[in-house]
């Protein structure tokens, strides 16, 4: 290599360092890293519109600069994540993210509450039950920003087509079966009406004589798109591990489990898996038409638009008197490792906050903050004209069981994987044979199992 | 030129730098042109090969201290009932599939090698064109064709007077048949291979095997086995290295249809463990364990090779 090669190697490293260090020179802002793909945030419209809020709020002040990061998609995100705290080089703020996604990376997250007493920033906006869900132990790890509330969709021409009186929409509210009796709407009503909107190829429903099981066209009701940590839930939320260490499924999960495994079994109502996966349910269960009631998230209502038939929201069932409906979570949570956690604060309120409406719009969410409610159902009832019932959503909050049925304990992936486990073993086909009492035994005692090894123990 | 300027020029030529013979600067420039695959092949394969067996031998999971723990997680790999299941699900599978994706493909080829099928050009193509398809959208469509309530599989089942057709994905007694039969769609390039070598079978072998009067299947045992017996070996450990790598159709089918347990192939349960469960150390034995197996079953083939396998040239 000749002399002048190296001597102009040489000046061309000198020079780009010094070029490098250059903007660090001239920037005195505080610099904040924003993750975004562990959960929504990665298609490139919703990058667009994150892109501008970013650039908003660089401009609204002079302290402090947002930076954002993305990952690919969200199911290289983890990796991603994973490496970036591995290397010790974690970005101040991830999200937005579910309460799933936070658990994977359980005791990263930045207890925030001794920012949100020093700033005054008012919690009592939003509901208890809420707030609870963003707590990991006694540490408060999120804001709430999109919120996702557990409703009841129905497709009102089933209904009309079985001459049944529409489910109710306000809590506490009886059903009016078709001979006007009234009658608490819990999860036993549910069972009797979704038989009754259960049709086989004859056009026999599920109470009558002559009603063929293996050939159903039309079913009652489902549990949709949720883990069954979530459909137990609706009987009422629980810790699974209890403060000695030990698992303890609570009896109205076994109780639920009794009542899904008869509906999927004995009463026909619910699809198996092999339902579940037909042709039937094309697109997917209560999008395909074929199916009465559906019990799932707020989220859902991304998906509906090709649904021909006018379909509604109503309340979530009781149990015994008490209405559980499980809520989906998305928030953003500062990093514990954060190098500025003031200043990741001071955006963190922005992005649930100032920031939010643009942000809740590129995500297709709903607003945890009151306000900003409003305008996001308006969204939604310009895309479905059918739905008269939005009124709905916002109370559905305050029935979120606590704790949250994607709450975190030791071992909580392999615990995750153990319940959907339980959830295919329940609705494949083994499923009919099931002694489901000895099998949510077997569920509670390996969870068991995975508690003990993952705390050690 | 006087005998001073000459003295001094001899000096100047051994005090310069030798010029490298052409076999050095041949041997120069392959090492230049080698290196970028050799440091490529350092850094991302042969490092985090060697990272992955240290690895094995740590408390090494995602977002906390990574401190060594000897041969614990290699203790849990022989007492972990959820390895031991997918081991015994991985080997259930193998010894329907091992036979099937072999025996299958070596039918296709000597039907299409056979003077008396007609239209073999496009058999051929026909068979080969689902090897051309993703493995996903295959498994999509195997899905919905094997899905027991409104898969066409179960219809003409039905249309044929099997009243209570199997119920294929959910069915434990089924399942690894089903995967089996989503397999068979991938058979078009061991076909090739095979019909490429069964063409390759010297005419004149045949000919004289008619001479002796030879049926076709003493022909078959005779002369096409053992000729192409090579390709069939090649095949063998590929099939035998694939099934330990066993991983798309579980992990697509147990993703979207809540499929039951007999879907917890051993490669799967390592994707968890590491990529859901964030224990990489325990990831890296069972991947090491993985190879072992892989490793010895190879080599179990190749020393069975040498009574089965016939290589014109003599023993390899």
């Amino acid at each position: 290599m000749s002399k002048n090669v190296v001597r102009v190697m040489v000046v061309g490293l000198i020079l780009a360092l010094v070029l490098g260090a250059l903007p660090i020179a001239a920037q005195d802002k505080i610099v904040v890293t924003w993750f975004v793909g562990l959960g929504t945030g990665t298609q490139p419209e919703q990058q667009a519109i994150q892109d501008q809020v970013a650039a908003d709020f660089n401009a609204s002040q002079n302290e402090i600069e947002l930076v954002i990061s993305y990952a690919g998609n969200n199911q290289t995100a983890p990796d991603v994540l994973s490496t970036l705290i591995a290397a010790q080089t974690p970005p101040d703020i991830v999200g937005p993210v579910g309460v799933t996604g936070r658990n994977q990376f359980a005791g990263q997250w930045l207890d925030i509450q001794p920012l949100v007493d020093a700033t005054g920033y008012d919690l009592t906006q939003f509901s208890d039950a809420l707030i609870e869900s963003y707590r990991e132990g006694d540490a408060l790890v999120g804001l709430p920003f999109a919120v996702y509330p557990g409703l009841i969709y129905y497709n009102a021409d089933l209904f009309d087509e079985a001459g049944l009186n529409y489910p109710p929409t306000e809590f506490g509210a009886p059903y009016i079966m078709p001979d006007g009796t009234e009658m608490p709407w819990d999860f036993n009503t549910v069972a009797e009406i979704a038989k009754i909107l259960t049709v086989d190829a004859s056009g026999n429903d599920a109470t009558m004589e002559g009603f063929d099981p293996s050939n159903i066209v039309q079913f009652g009701f489902d549990h949709q798109w949720d883990t069954i940590r979530s459909d137990f839930s609706t009987f009422g939320g629980a810790a699974i591990v209890n403060e000695d260490g030990q698992v303890v499924l609570p009896e109205y999960w076994r109780e639920h489990a009794r009542w899904m495994w008869n509906a999927i079994w004995v009463d026909h109502f619910m699809p198996s898996a092999t339902y579940i996966n037909s042709d039937l349910f094309q697109p997917h269960a209560f999008a395909s038409g074929n199916i009465a009631m559906t019990r799932v998230m707020l989220w859902y209502t991304c998906c509906l638009g090709d649904l021909d038939a006018n379909w509604d929201l109503a309340v979530i069932p009781s149990y015994e008197g008490n209405t559980y409906a499980p809520i989906d979570l998305d928030t953003f949570h500062i990093h514990k490792d954060s190098a500025n956690p003031e200043a990741a604060f001071t955006v963190l309120q922005y992005l649930t906050g100032e920031g939010a409406l643009p942000l809740l719009t590129a995500y297709g969410a709903y607003a945890g903050r009151p306000e900003l409610q409003e305008a996001g159902i308006q969204a939604k009832a310009e895309i479905y004209p059918s739905v008269n019932n939005w009124s709905v959503v916002a109370p559905s909050i305050d029935y979120a069981p606590i704790p949250h049925h994607e709450s975190w304990y030791p071992g909580f992936a392999k615990g995750q994987q153990r319940f959907s486990d339980f959830a295919a073993v329940l609705r494949g086909d083994a499923g009919a044979d099931l002694d489901i009492d000895a099998e949510f035994d077997k569920l509670q005692a390996d969870l068991q199992a995975i508690v003990d090894e993952a705390s050690g123990s | 030129m006087n005998s001073q300027s000459a003295s001094a020029g001899v000096a100047a030529a051994q005090n310069a730098p030798r010029a490298w013979s052409i076999e050095k600067r041949q041997r120069f420039w392959g090492w230049v042109f080698l290196s970028p695959w050799i440091v490529g092949f350092t850094l991302f394969t042969a490092f985090p090969i060697a990272a992955s067996l240290l690895f094995s031998f740590m408390d090494f999971k995602i977002g906390e201290e990574m401190h060594f723990i000897g041969l614990k997680n290699w203790q849990t790999l022989v007492t972990d009932p959820i390895t031991l299941q997918s081991l015994g699900v991985t080997i259930k599978f193998g010894l329907i599939a091992l036979p099937v994706s072999i025996l299958f493909p070596l039918a296709l080829a000597a039907m299409l090698n056979s003077k008396h099928v007609v239209g073999k050009p496009i058999l051929r193509v026909l068979f080969y064109m689902p090897y051309m398809v993703p493995a996903i959208s295959g498994i999509f469509i195997w899905q919905s064709f094997l899905n027991g309530q409104t898969g066409w599989l179960n219809r003409l089942l039905r249309l044929i007077g099997f009243v209570d057709p199997p119920n294929w994905l959910f069915d434990s007694a089924w399942i690894h048949s089903a995967m089996v039969l989503i397999g068979l769609w991938g058979v078009g390039n061991a076909m090739l291979t095979m019909l490429a070598s069964m063409q390759g079978v010297p005419t004149e072998l045949y000919e004289a095997a008619d001479v002796d009067g030879a049926g076709p299947f003493t022909k078959f045992r005779k002369i096409t086995f053992p000729m192409i017996s090579p390709v069939i070996l090649y095949n063998l450990v590929l099939t035998t290295i694939g099934l330990m790598q066993y991983f798309v159709v579980p992990f697509v089918l147990s993703s979207t249809t809540r499929s039951n347990p007999d879907t917890n192939f051993i490669n799967l349960h390592l994707y968890r463990t590491a990529f859901q469960f964030f224990d990489m150390g325990y990831a890296a034995a069972l991947a090491w364990f993985l190879f072992a197996i892989g490793l010895l079953l190879t080599i179990g083939i190749f020393a069975t090779s040498r009574r089965w396998v016939y290589y014109s040239g003599g023993d390899l």
